[in-house]
């Protein structure tokens, strides 16, 4: 009986060995969206980098915590203020077997004006570029019209497509304006055939059906270490409830974002868990230009002026009851605008919750008994989002700001954002190359839309001061001294208190016990990233 | 014998005969009062419209004042007691910390208040405007049934959405969608009995006296029309209350900080994976059993008032 019991027990360890090389072949993950196109350069959106970056490389890439690292380009320095040089890897091979060379380079940032009808145009990456260059087959020189620090962690963002299989002339020269030798640029839509999205990297696209999957497989060929899966399969599933469930019925074997509520039971159901820090902060921004809408009881002023009624916003809300019982655990008090230790950050303390503190401030500012004021929130952009304006204005109603939510869809609410119809409003802001520079330019820079600054400050906050010293450090190339004035400026913004900034989100992936995957902060789900640890499931 | 039996047989049947006459409303309430399940659901609806109009004395929490409500106090299960006040939550706690129970109450005040100023003005439009399209009938009839034909060829959530859609949040903005999307059922329903009782001898009567026609239309000819408008009233309600709770629970309805029973739901909705049933579930029931109790008393009167089913 014993016996038996031992054998019987052999032979299922004996079929689970058999069993689990052949189920590690393949790796489905459902996606909260899908990719807009195959070519990547059609759309700058994260849903398309994080798939793209699968079967294309950049020169340079960002590891899981952002940091650069090296790709197609094995070092790079800057000359001088304006010239960069980057070396390229050599016995690199593309899917179709051609070699990488610096024409496949020139190319790539050839093409970026040429592709028709881009919702989001990598041409902000490129247009500063005056030259690029071969310098032999493998380096390329580029210049810049002025000083760009941040060209090589662009450059992270921008997949390098292969000259040859894209009809590409033996000679192809860069100018601003028209290069020469594209021969015929073959259009976004030509990219869902695997003869056309041709890349580096270490997966092969096989099919890509809208709306159904996209199946990718193993390039044998790959420069780096052999990737883990035979095959991988991107299923997009939208809603929240079914995505869920398809890892649980195991139909998937990963998912990202599964909302949070829905967490303890996909641990209760033995999947794993893992999460990180991403560089998303949720913030709320205040009228600070003039007089403000959907105000009350302040006579028609707007007390948002007065920056001892911003600092009484700030401390009257409780940030850590926010992400522990709203977000679940899966968010962390902000004190900046990225999570330490990113660059530019300062390691600045989170502000107190002190509503005592608050009710004074308010009272000195000539508003003892509070005012009413309407805060604006999507309600399906950020995790939660809705439930954390209610929060807030739960806090602000405790010392005297009466606070009406007003919550809609995020088309809506940007579209109103941008046309200044709230006095306060909740947002979020992801930066995507991982530095301060992003969310300072983006929100707390004076609005000049022509610029490019402050294109999302519908605050209107606006100091010359820290407008000097962001324009200063985005012209310094070097680095230590770039990180000091990013922090000056920062600690500038927020000691004003021209944004307040709530909680880091924590972005959160699922998957079967087997599977480890490195969270990233840029939230990528990145296919190639997925491992196997090769122990069965108990 | 036959004769004999005949006639006293005859006899009782005619000295029976009561003299006083019952009023009609007399005669409907004992009618009413037959069917056991009806009394329950009048009953039951009285008690739920006692407990609204008397919310705010009744409940622990005014759920709308968000001064009241605390975070820490989110997401506690039925029974739990509060970390700030100390009492307890019967029916537990939504997310944000508000306690069940009085959101309830709170959720079918709105829900009541909202579908009987909505029936009351929805009534007095449909009821004028169904009245004067069978009185003058001609051009203003046609004018008038195109309108609701065209109206009533729609979905009332469809039109409802799009108007909310347009108007934004607000009990003030529901309440018009409902008034716009029902006064089409009542004029029907008046046109028609309207058009039966035009052509009765007691309006050539009063025509011939030389009263006026507002006279002639609300005076004699709408109090003959009551009977099916109050079995349409009812069914109504139980609409309008269903259509609230629809448009809140999709999003367009009340504002999120002053949730109705709709609202309550779509909140718990997120939660019912996770296990946190009662944010959904007792908002669920309130509304169902009072739709339920609206039902059953409409389903009587309309027993009692249609003559066809009467024995």
């Amino acid at each position: 009986m014993k016996l038996a019991t031992t054998r019987l027990a052999a032979a299922f360890v004996a079929a689970g060995a058999l069993t689990a090389p052949a189920y590690a072949q393949q790796l489905t993950i459902g996606l909260k969206s899908e990719a807009t196109s195959m070519d990547p350069q059609f759309h700058n959106l994260s849903t398309n980098t994080q798939v793209l970056l699968n079967v294309f490389e950049g020169l340079t890439k960002q590891d899981a915590v952002q940091r650069l690292e090296p790709s197609l380009a094995t070092e790079w320095e800057a000359v001088d203020d304006t010239t960069w040089r980057f070396t390229l890897r050599e016995g690199v091979k593309f899917h179709n077997g051609s070699d990488f060379t610096a024409r496949d380079v020139i190319y790539t940032m050839c093409r970026v004006p040429l592709v028709e009808n881009s919702p989001s145009s990598y041409t902000i990456y490129t247009g500063t570029m005056t030259d690029v260059a071969a310098d032999g087959d493998h380096a390329v020189i580029i210049t810049t019209d002025g000083p760009d620090p941040l060209l090589p962690t662009e450059l992270a963002s921008l997949p390098i497509l292969s000259a040859d299989a894209l009809g590409a002339e033996d000679e192809v020269t860069y100018a601003q304006g028209g290069c020469e030798g594209m021969g015929e640029v073959p259009q976004s839509p030509a990219f869902n055939s695997p003869d056309v999205a041709v890349g580096t990297g270490p997966y092969t696209l096989d099919e890509f059906t809208r709306g159904n999957q996209l199946v990718m497989s193993r390039f044998e060929g790959y420069w780096g270490d052999a990737p883990n899966w035979e095959r991988v399969v991107m299923r997009p599933i939208s809603s929240d409830g079914p995505r869920v469930a398809a890892l649980l019925s195991g139909d998937v074997d990963m998912i990202e974002s599964p909302p949070i509520q829905d967490i303890p039971r996909i641990e209760q159901g033995g999947f794993k868990i893992v999460d990180a820090l991403s560089n998303r902060i949720i913030y709320l921004a205040m009228d600070q230009e003039g007089e403000a809408p959907s105000l009350g009881g302040t006579n028609g002023e707007n007390p948002l002026l007065d920056q001892k009624v911003r600092q009484a916003i700030s401390l009257a809300i409780n940030r850590e009851a926010i992400a522990e019982r709203i977000m679940g655990g899966f968010a962390v008090p902000a004190g900046e605008l990225l999570p330490p230790p990113m660059f530019g950050t300062s390691d600045r303390d989170v502000d107190p919750y002190d509503p005592e503190r608050a009710k004074e401030l308010l009272a000195e500012a000539g508003y003892p008994d509070g005012f009413q004021i309407t805060l604006g929130t999507p309600n399906d952009r950020y995790i939660n989002d809705e439930q954390v304006a209610q929060a807030v204005a739960q806090m602000l109603a405790r010392v005297g700001i009466q606070t009406t939510v007003d919550a809609m869809t995020a088309s809506q609410f940007f579209s109103r954002r941008n046309a200044q119809e709230f006095p306060i409003y909740l947002a979020g802001w992801g930066a995507a190359s991982g530095e301060m520079s992003s969310p300072l330019k983006s929100l707390l820079a004076t609005y000049d839309k022509d610029a490019g600054m402050g294109v999302t400050n519908a605050g209107r906050y606006s100091n010359a001061e820290f407008d000097e010293i962001l324009r200063e450090a985005m012209t310094t190339i070097d680095d230590a001294e770039r990180e000091t004035l990013l922090q000056q400026a920062g600690t500038i913004a927020l000691d004003e208190f021209g944004i307040i900034p709530l909680h880091y989100e924590q972005t959160v992936w699922a998957m079967k016990p087997e599977l480890s995957y490195e969270p990233r902060v840029d939230q990528y789900t990145i296919a190639s990233q997925v491992e196997s640890s090769g122990e069965g499931s108990n | 014998m036959t004769d004999r039996s005949v006639a006293s047989s005859l006899e009782p049947v005619i000295t029976t005969k009561p003299l006083e006459v019952e009023s009609p409303f007399r005669r409907i309430a004992r009618a009413f009062v037959e069917d056991r399940l009806a009394v329950l659901g009048l009953v039951l609806f009285l008690v739920i419209a006692l407990a609204a109009i008397l919310a705010p004395w009744i409940t622990p929490q005014n759920p709308y004042d968000l001064a009241q409500l605390d975070i820490m106090d989110g997401g506690l299960p039925p029974g739990e007691t509060s970390f700030a006040t100390g009492g307890t939550y019967w029916l537990g706690t939504d997310q944000q910390g508000r306690d069940m129970l009085s959101a309830i109450v709170y959720g079918l005040r709105i829900s009541l208040l909202v579908a009987s100023v909505s029936l009351g003005l929805a009534i007095t439009i449909g009821v004028a405007a169904g009245v004067a399209a069978a009185y003058f009938g001609g051009r203003l009839d046609a004018l008038i049934m195109r309108v609701v034909d065209l109206q009533l060829s729609f979905p009332a959530i469809l039109i409802a959405l799009i108007l909310l859609a347009l108007l934004g949040r607000g009990i003030d903005k529901v309440i018009l969608a409902l008034v716009i999307v029902q006064w089409a059922y009542y004029a029907r329903t008046v046109r028609s009995s309207a058009i039966v009782e035009r052509n009765k001898d007691y309006i050539e009567a009063a025509r011939c006296l030389g009263f006026s026609h507002r006279r002639i239309m609300f005076r004699h000819l709408l109090p003959n029309c009551v009977p099916p408008l109050i079995v349409v009233a009812t069914v109504q309600i139980a609409q309008a209350i269903a259509l609230e709770a629809t448009l809140s629970f999709l999003g367009v309805g009340v504002p999120i900080t002053e949730p109705s029973l709709g609202l309550l739901i779509a909140n718990g909705y997120d939660y019912l994976l996770s296990g946190r049933y009662w944010v959904s579930l007792y908002p669920g029931i309130a509304l169902v059993v009072t739709i339920i109790a609206i039902n059953l008393v409409g389903d009587r009167l309309r027993d009692v008032l249609n003559p066809r089913l009467q024995k």
